[in-house]
């Protein structure tokens, strides 16, 4: 039944893929021409258009020129990046863990990463630091759970589900202790556990990029092997995909472009577990469409969602993606099982 | 000959003391909306609010203290007094333990049940505006019987003010200012407590009162709005952040942050709120204080 169901799907989303594409496409580029037309200060189009040509030829900025091309358009990639980062990461955990519920902060990343930035931001270091504390962390953190998950040289799922549970755990206990010894910044850590794109740069963007470039390309690389494995772990096994390997190196990845990302903009939440779903619903669950799929939804989405941060009191993106992802899903999940 | 005189001056201060004494069971509407009876003169106080433990000693109530917040820091006396936690992680049974009569406490914690249940007297005290923290300091007069001090100090601190306000109101250039509290961004609408004393010093906050009290900030905005001053960051800071390097507070090196000190006093309404305002008012204006 189910099958049936899911053949049906899939050869009508053979069908309309490319038509699919183009508009997921045409998405990602209205998100990127709005977002970076629109903000809190208007900017008549034809001098975004200017500050864009200027900024492209190395001309110098004076006024406006400055807002569009070293703060919106360096906020709308780093947008782009980190939602299409996410969204590949979740797509790519749900599938080497056979698990739904599964999104990129499943290991631990997101702890690690909100306690580096806390202990950076209590004990008042320079700002520039906490980027590179939260990345730090986050890495020791999914370096935790693959040891306490090991099981001589297999990693198996369901104990690294469970450790990345209890790593997770530990270090927001270990965060929260940390915010109520510093009361007054408080605010400070609540805002970097909902994402802020707020002061992103082009030198922001540039250390983000080889972590989302590296960890990115190398799930892509593995959509094959990943659909293979959605037949069941001895039936991939069988048929050559080295399992174990697959499932460290996905992790691994995944780590490493997770890490990255939430390292410069904090923990947005919801984006890597939901966009996956969304291409599956929409296209069918082949990983070479959907991880591909889901950095061109995730990318615009997260974009928008920045947009909404900044222009209504919605004020965190972490906020915008939650609040309004959540329900948007809901209504997609109702109509496809309505249909 | 001098005998007589003493016991005039020893009277008339007994009179005047009489005249403004608070008449217990006093009745009154605290800040978190309840009717609280003080049923006596308390003599054994908590205060588990630095403004509050502050406007208690500046209104000769100090040694009514038994206890205060881990925050309180403020006169010397209180940093020697018993600490019974913060606002998060309030100790209760320390509170319970020195027997006070009446714990004051913010209107944002949790201790007024328990403290209610264990039979003390409980009053939320929080001045959060600029005129409040004159009538709060009123308030806390009557409550511990030293009305006529709070009543001097009120006057004394609006004399300190407007010996600033001289200066600063009419000041021919005044500096658009951002002033932020917190890197999120955040900064102070003119309406907050801070706001007004920013526009008191004689700055002109790029902050306009629609957006609020205490506005999360795009830096957009900022960088549109080009202070002529930047307050409560580092220049290096600010100068790392993209095209901040365009406004017009970082071309002439007009970023400034706050004092420990001075940053402590603008965050917390009370007595030294003249002295705050004096220091912002000699960053914002060097010139006038030479």
């Amino acid at each position: 039944m189910e099958a049936a169901a899911s053949d049906r799907r899939g050869a009508a989303g053979a069908l309309a893929l490319p038509l699919k594409t183009a508009g997921l496409v045409l998405l990602l580029l209205s998100a990127v021409v709005l977002g970076t037309g629109l903000g809190s200060v208007t900017v008549p189009p034809g001098e975004v258009l200017g500050a864009l040509w200027r900024g492209v030829t190395g001309q110098e900025l004076a006024g406006n020129d400055v807002i569009v091309w070293q703060i919106r358009l360096p906020r709308v990639v780093m947008g782009v990046l980190v939602g299409a980062s996410l969204s590949v990461c979740g797509g790519a955990f749900q599938g080497v863990f056979r698990n739904p519920l599964a999104d990129p902060y499943l290991l631990g990343v997101a702890s690690g990463s909100a306690l580096g930035a806390t202990i950076a931001i209590v004990a008042g270091w320079p700002r520039t630091l906490i980027p590179v504390t939260a990345l730090l962390l986050a890495l020791a953190a999914v370096t935790c759970t693959l040891i306490l998950a090991r099981e001589g040289r297999r990693f198996p799922p369901n104990r690294l589900i469970l450790a990345g549970v209890v790593v997770g755990s530990v270090l927001s206990a270990a965060t929260t202790a940390l915010i109520l010894r510093g009361e007054d910044r408080a605010r400070q850590v609540l805002a970097y556990t909902l994402g802020d794109l707020g002061f992103s740069g082009w030198l922001d963007v540039l250390t983000v990029l080889p972590y989302a470039a590296l960890g990115g390309g190398v799930l892509l690389l593995l959509a094959r092997a990943l659909d293979t494995l959605q037949l069941g772990e001895l039936t991939a096994r069988s048929l050559g995909v080295p399992v174990e390997r697959l499932r460290l190196i996905t992790v691994v990845a995944a780590s490493v472009a997770t890490a990255g990302a939430v390292a410069y903009v904090g923990v947005i939440g919801f984006v890597g577990l939901i966009v996956p779903h969304v291409v599956r619903l929409l296209f069918g669950p082949g990983h070479r469409t959907l991880l591909p799929l889901s950095a061109l939804l995730g990318g615009a989405l997260l974009v928008y969602a920045d947009l909404l941060a900044r222009t209504t009191p919605l004020s965190q993106v972490g906020i915008v993606t939650t609040l309004l992802g959540g329900p948007f899903f809901l209504w997609l999940l109702r109509r496809q099982s309505s249909e | 000959m001098k005998f007589p005189v003493l016991t005039l001056i020893t009277l008339s201060a007994a009179l005047s003391g009489a005249a403004s004494a608070t008449s217990y069971p006093l009745t009154l509407k605290d800040d978190l909306g309840r009717t609280v009876t003080v049923k006596a003169e308390p003599r054994r106080i908590v205060s588990m609010l630095p403004s509050t433990s502050e406007t208690l000693c500046a209104i000769a109530a100090c040694e009514k203290l038994v206890g205060v917040d881990t925050y309180s820091d403020y006169p010397q006396q209180v940093t020697k007094l018993p600490k019974m936690g913060g606002l998060y992680d309030p100790n209760i049974e320390a509170i319970i333990a020195q027997k006070p009569d009446l714990v004051l406490v913010s209107k944002y914690g949790k201790l007024e049940g328990p403290l209610t249940q264990a039979g003390i007297t409980v009053v939320a005290v929080n001045p959060e505006t600029y005129d409040e923290v004159f009538s709060k300091t009123l308030t806390l007069g009557r409550v511990v019987n030293r009305e006529a001090q709070a009543r001097a100090l009120v006057t004394r601190m609006k004399s300190d003010i407007a010996r600033v306000e001289i200066l600063t109101r009419n000041v021919v250039r005044k500096p658009t200012a951002y002033l932020e509290i917190d890197p999120t961004p955040y900064s102070v609408g003119p309406n907050s407590f801070m706001g007004v004393l920013l526009t008191k010093a004689g700055a002109r906050n790029i902050i306009p009162a629609s957006m609020g009290d205490f506005p999360k900030v795009d830096p957009e905005f900022i960088v549109k709005a080009n202070p002529q001053l930047i307050l409560g960051v580092d220049a290096k800071t600010a100068g790392a952040r993209p095209g901040w390097n365009s406004i017009g507070a970082l071309k002439t090196g007009r970023v400034v942050t706050i004092p420990t000190e001075l940053n402590t006093m603008l965050g917390r309404p009370g007595p030294r709120l003249p002295q705050a305002l004096r220091g912002l008012a000699k960053i914002v204006h060097p010139e006038l204080f030479k």
